[in-house]
């Protein structure tokens, strides 16, 4: 076993939870991948964990080192970038991606990007010489 | 004023390559598009040496990969080390671990770490047969 492995194995034994504990927590990290679309609750993904939520949401937080919640907007901006560029609408998007209100929305891109979701779409068009 | 000029400095510098040191530039070259997928982006010569680059198949503007001749004798010494202690020189993150371990090694590529969770991260590390050892990572 290299000295490499040795470490990889210590570190993980001396400051990581137990292996099981883990996996949960990267099994609600592949849903929210996968169902960002959909509306996920902190509750139902510490119930699919086994968990109490405060206990989830702090092992999640230790492990990723953000919020689950902090985490599914970070994906769903991310998809939204990607929507937009490809010439989906404002609205189409902001349904497509999962969020619940426009406004909402609007913030938090804007927050993110420090465009509006509109500009970005036109700033991406005229990129790549798109209408 | 000063606070954007301080701002738009830092967001002008990109991360757009990664050095990884090899023995043989054709060789490597071989296994980083051959065995690991990559494609070649630059190949420019330079005497004895050349420029020689790799990028992802999916991300070719995405950051490039330099396979860097040795030329610098000290270099050797670092690569030496690194490899004995069984240190990744860089790592590669991928979508699918299990899988990816599992088609290179029907390649006959050779591991040094299975593939090994660590909290949120599953590491596997392999030899690139040109005097490195590189870390594969699923997030």
């Amino acid at each position: 076993m290299t000295y490499y492995q040795q470490e990889i194995e210590r570190i993980t034994r001396e400051f990581y939870p137990e292996e099981a504990a883990c996996r949960q927590v990267r099994q609600a990290k592949a849903f929210i991948d996968t169902h960002y679309a959909d509306p996920i609750r902190l509750n139902d993904l510490a119930a699919q964990a086994h968990y109490s939520t405060y206990h989830f949401l702090r092992l999640f937080k230790f492990l990723y080192g953000t919020t689950p919640h902090q985490y599914l907007t970070r994906v769903r901006l991310k998809k939204a970038k990607d929507l937009l560029a490809e010439g989906f609408t404002t609205t189409q998007v902001c349904q497509a991606v999962g969020f619940e209100s426009s406004s909402g929305f609007k913030a938090l891109f804007r927050k993110d990007t420090g465009r509006t979701p509109q500009a970005y779409r036109m700033a991406r068009a005229v990129a790549s010489g798109r209408k | 004023m000063l606070f954007l000029a301080a701002t738009k400095e830092v967001t002008d510098m990109q991360i757009k390559l990664v050095s990884v040191l090899v023995q043989d530039q054709d060789k490597a070259l071989d296994f980083y598009t051959r065995i690991l997928g990559f494609v070649k982006k630059t190949e420019i010569p330079m005497g004895a040496h050349k420029w020689l680059t790799v990028v992802a198949k999916e991300d070719p503007d995405g950051a490039e990969v330099v396979l860097e001749p040795m030329a610098f004798e000290p270099a050797r010494v670092y690569q030496k080390a690194l490899y004995e202690a069984g240190i990744p020189i860089t790592a590669f993150q991928v979508d699918h671990l299990q899988q990816e371990y599992e088609r290179l090694q029907a390649l006959g590529v050779s591991f040094s770490m299975p593939p090994t969770p660590m909290g949120a991260v599953t590491l596997t590390v392999l030899d690139d047969t040109c005097g490195n050892h590189l870390q594969l990572y699923q997030l």
